[in-house]
């Protein structure tokens, strides 16, 4: 409403930001699993994941993986069969997985955990990395009863932070 | 209103509570034929019963194979070769034999997915000779599959009395 007479009016405004925990991560679109060349040897291959999280003072955080699509087409290699494992390393933040993971297509299973009040970047209380990474190394197992051909599986990274 | 606040509440705590995303890598592998093969018996002693030349030396060389063969287009083989003929002078010889009709032979037996020779090979310094063969889209089970050599040796009366030994070379290859 404008007043009859001049006049000048002011009002204030409470600015509120609510910083929730958060997580993000990137893993590569496809891998290659390999031979070393010695025969019947477990095929291996290695990628990083980079990840950004934020975590509360009372919270804390992981990043576990999953197989989410099994070896296909079948007659070949098959992490429902336990074939596929790997290890982890070198992560920036939070703590790598420890000894031999064997992947699981019904269970979520460890990469990294993250401890409270943990963030990405900046330096400080918080990593110097900005990314964050984690190396995982993969290794499957090679049985003469599979047959030739190529074979695909899906593993899904989830990265959870409170 | 009091409603309106509380469900607001609700919805904060909810948030603050537990954030998650997802990536998804795809893994791919290109398994290929191999073959790989382990021979069990470290040394086999051929011996006889007979003391008037009656009967060859004999005995049996176990191995344990592994095999994957492509599908559709590919084989296989186990082959053997002497690879050392036997040692000291006088004595059997699968190079020189001394006598016309000395041989060193072997029958062999193989579990499936193998095919054994048929009947009895004569063994070569110069040549390998059949052992087994796998066909398109063979797979051994992962800890291996079975597989044995007999041997015969004539007993020729022109041998001279000692100890002596060769070295038979196994060869086993997938395509």
């Amino acid at each position: 409403m404008i007043p009859a007479s001049g006049s000048t009016g002011t009002g204030t405004q409470t600015l509120t930001a609510t910083i929730n925990p958060i997580g993000s991560l990137t893993a590569p679109a496809s891998a290659n699993l390999t031979s070393v060349g010695t025969t019947f040897q477990p095929f291996t291959g290695s990628f990083a994941v980079t990840y950004k999280a934020r975590t509360t003072p009372v919270g804390g955080g992981s990043i576990t993986l999953n197989v989410s699509s099994d070896f296909s087409p079948s007659g070949g290699p098959s992490a429902a069969g336990g074939a596929l494992a790997y290890t982890c390393s070198a992560a920036t933040l939070g703590t790598a997985c420890s000894g031999s993971q064997t992947a699981s297509t019904t269970v979520q299973t460890p990469v990294l955990t993250l401890p409270a009040s943990a963030c990405t970047g900046g330096g400080g209380a918080c990593s110097s990395q900005n990314p964050n990474s984690v190396n995982l190394s993969f290794t499957l197992t090679d049985s003469p009863a599979y047959a030739t051909g190529t074979y695909s599986a899906k593993v899904t990274f989830t990265i959870s932070a409170t | 209103m009091r409603r309106y606040v509380t469900i607001v509440a609700c919805c904060l705590l909810a948030l603050t509570g537990l954030a998650q995303a997802q990536n998804t890598t795809s893994l791919s592998v290109v398994v290929g034929p191999e073959a790989a093969l382990t021979v069990t018996t470290g040394t086999t002693n051929l011996s006889t019963a007979s003391t008037t030349f009656g009967n060859p030396y004999t005995g049996t060389t176990s191995l344990t194979y592994q095999v994957r063969t492509t599908k559709s287009t590919g084989s296989g083989s186990i082959t053997l070769k002497i690879t050392t003929d036997f040692s000291g002078t006088g004595g059997p010889s699968v190079g020189t034999p001394p006598s016309t009709g000395d041989a060193l032979t072997y029958t062999c037996t193989v579990s499936t997915p193998g095919t054994a020779c048929t009947g009895s090979q004569t063994a070569s310094l110069t040549t390998a000779t059949a052992f087994a063969t796998f066909v398109a889209g063979a797979n051994s089970t992962k800890a291996g599959n079975s597989a044995s050599a007999s041997w015969s040796l004539t007993d020729d009366p022109v041998y001279a009395t000692g100890t002596y030994a060769a070295t038979a070379t196994f060869t086993i290859s997938a395509s």
